[in-house]
């Protein structure tokens, strides 16, 4: 918008202030996200290895397309995908249940999209450590419920063998992020006007049909906005991954966040670290595009 | 037609009992587990609520930081009450800085008509999608190369970053919000651009600062990547990567990792509840209005 009034001929024009206004967020974005990220695409395509000092070399792609060519590129890919498709469905699905109830009126509501906020503050490490503590396989309190009502006979390692441990991982994780998508999709269903629902009700539809017809093609938009968000986010896994299981067990939760992690801090081999990150961060990049394409037609249709 | 009314009362406190149960239940246990004696978290089945309740885990903690070694505590457990005050400084200058340096550059994005404006915006939203991983090797590879590795003030720098276009975003949002015929009457007042931001835009945005400045201690309080690889010494640990020392370390006594896990959500969970409609409206329109 620009200001109506006729600017006085001593002031700066409005491209010098946004200059000088912008300054000191736009050096300190450069400076931290933009100079390292150059950087890592130097290191990407270098021989890079801190155990094997002065002997730094520029290999062009090989880096890459090592890693096309390992297992050790790929597996971690799948388990991935794995993870986040699950993470992003269970997410999904509890959090649109979830809205549909706080979208009701009843006493307490307030308080209990307060308290949503409770799970949403935890830190993702003391929310692996939470559950770490939970699934313990000696003590945990998820052994003792499920023994207690008969669904295991004895304690079990929830997080020693597949399938398991990614059920489990995917719980703990979605736990923390199930509140933001919560009030995202809240706030869509507050956009939906009540008397679409009062005439669908005079014409007859039944609760389910409501919801199909009216809720959630109204809805979409935020869907998609919120699908795009929780598969970002999952992608890029590690902080929980960490504390929980370190990969394990045998690989069995190693995703591309902790390969990575392996590859250049354990390792110290930061030229193929860096060209896994790329990787990883190019994946991220073409899905956020194809889902925002992908979505956005199905929205206008 | 009452009859109805009560089955979906029914149904509702029934489905918000197990939201209930399942928003806060994992959380009270944790804390009800840090009052208990190691011995009675042994228990099967569990002991639900502390008896007598206990207070050992977080005397040794205190004990700890103050008589260091002799007190014959855990490593974990003596850095613990340091790292919490480093966590403390970092996430209280990130949101400091962050809101005041994201004020001034959201001002000219919301307000003023300049060439470059649109890709300066999306240049910021575009520098969230780089994964933290891929930046993180440079980084602390340069900060090794020149001292600033294990230094707290790197921290307070590099979280900023992450935090700014998140934060100029919510602010820019928030700008356009204030009627532009209040700027215009303190522009017919004599008053400079700077002197309209001091004076109109930024009192009159104080709750949109305030969710900014929260969220941003908040998100820089849970960070963990950079804190764990830019951190070597008790100096620079902030309290996630001493809750992932704990966490990852089988010769500790449950209560004390548990204990350690409780008192570092103290402060966001109390952040979050008390400030609770500036985080909503602040996470809604961050993530929403363009």
């Amino acid at each position: 918008m620009q200001s109506r009034i006729a600017t006085p001929r001593k002031e700066m024009s409005q491209g010098a202030l946004a200059l000088i206004f912008s300054a000191p967020a736009v050096l300190i974005i450069a400076a931290t996200i933009l100079v390292p990220f150059g950087m890592a695409v130097f290191l990407s395509l270098h021989n890079w290895n801190l155990k094997r000092p002065g002997r730094e070399r520029f290999i062009g792609l090989e880096n890459y397309t090592d890693w096309l060519r390992d297992s050790d590129f790929w597996d971690p890919l799948g388990t991935t995908f794995t993870f986040a498709i699950l993470a992003v469905v269970v997410i999904i699905i509890v959090s649109l249940l979830i809205s549909l109830l706080l979208n009701e009126r009843f006493p307490g509501r307030g308080v209990l999209r307060a308290l949503l906020l409770v799970p949403w503050a935890i830190p993702s490490v003391v929310n692996a450590l939470l559950w770490k503590w939970l699934l313990n396989p000696q003590y945990g309190l998820v052994n003792a419920i499920f023994f207690e009502f008969g669904i295991i006979t004895e304690y079990q390692n929830m997080l020693g063998s597949m399938p398991s441990v990614m059920i489990w991982l995917v719980i703990a994780y979605s736990w923390i992020h199930i509140p933001l998508a919560t009030l995202l999709l809240l706030s869509g269903l507050q956009t939906i006007p009540g008397d679409i629902y009062e005439s669908a009700i005079v014409d007859g539809a039944g609760i389910w049909q409501r919801f199909l017809t009216i809720t959630l093609p109204l809805l979409r938009p935020m869907l998609s906005i919120v699908v795009i968000f929780e598969m970002i986010f999952a992608l890029k896994v590690f902080d929980i991954i960490f504390v929980l299981t370190a990969g394990g067990p045998a690989d069995a939760t190693n995703v591309l966040g902790w390969q990575i992690y392996t590859e250049t801090f354990r390792k110290l081999d930061f030229g193929a670290g860096s060209s896994i990150a790329m990787l990883l961060g190019a994946i991220t990049l073409a899905l956020a595009i194809l889902f925002y394409v992908f979505l956005d037609k199905g929205v206008e249709q | 037609m009452k009859q109805r009314a009560r089955i979906r009362l029914v149904i509702i406190y029934v489905a918000a009992a197990m939201l209930l149960a399942g928003t806060v239940g994992p959380f009270l246990w944790l804390v009800s587990s840090s009052f208990q004696y190691e011995r009675q978290l042994l228990n099967r089945p569990p002991q639900w609520l502390p008896n007598p309740i206990v207070l050992d885990s977080y005397r040794e903690i205190f004990e700890g930081a103050v008589m260091g070694e002799d007190s014959g505590v855990p490593y974990q457990s003596r850095i613990f009450l340091r790292s919490f005050a480093n966590s403390f400084f970092v996430a209280g200058s990130v949101a400091v800085i962050a809101v005041m340096a994201g004020a001034y550059a959201a001002y000219p994005l919301a307000r003023l008509r300049f060439r470059g404006r649109q890709v300066l915006l999306f240049a910021i939203l575009a520098s969230r999608l780089i994964p933290a991983l891929s930046l993180a090797i440079p980084i602390v590879l340069v900060a090794k190369r020149i001292g600033m590795s294990d230094k707290i003030v790197s921290l307070v720098f590099i979280n900023l970053s992450f935090i700014l276009p998140y934060v100029i975003w919510l602010l820019q949002s928030y700008f356009k919000t204030i009627p532009m015929e209040l700027e215009d009457a303190g522009r017919i007042d004599g008053c400079s651009r700077l002197q309209v931001v001091h004076k109109i835009i930024l009192p009159l945005s104080l709750p949109g600062l305030t969710s900014a400045a929260i969220l941003a201690f908040l998100l820089t309080w849970g960070e963990f990547l950079f804190a764990l690889l830019l951190s070597e010494s008790p100096s620079s640990y902030t309290s996630t990567v001493v809750v992932s020392l704990f966490a990852t370390d089988v010769d500790v006594s449950f209560v004390s990792i548990i204990t350690a896990g409780v008192l570092s959500v103290i402060p966001p969970i109390c952040f979050a509840l008390i400030f609770q409609r500036y985080i909503i409206s602040g996470l809604l329109s961050g993530s929403l209005k363009g």
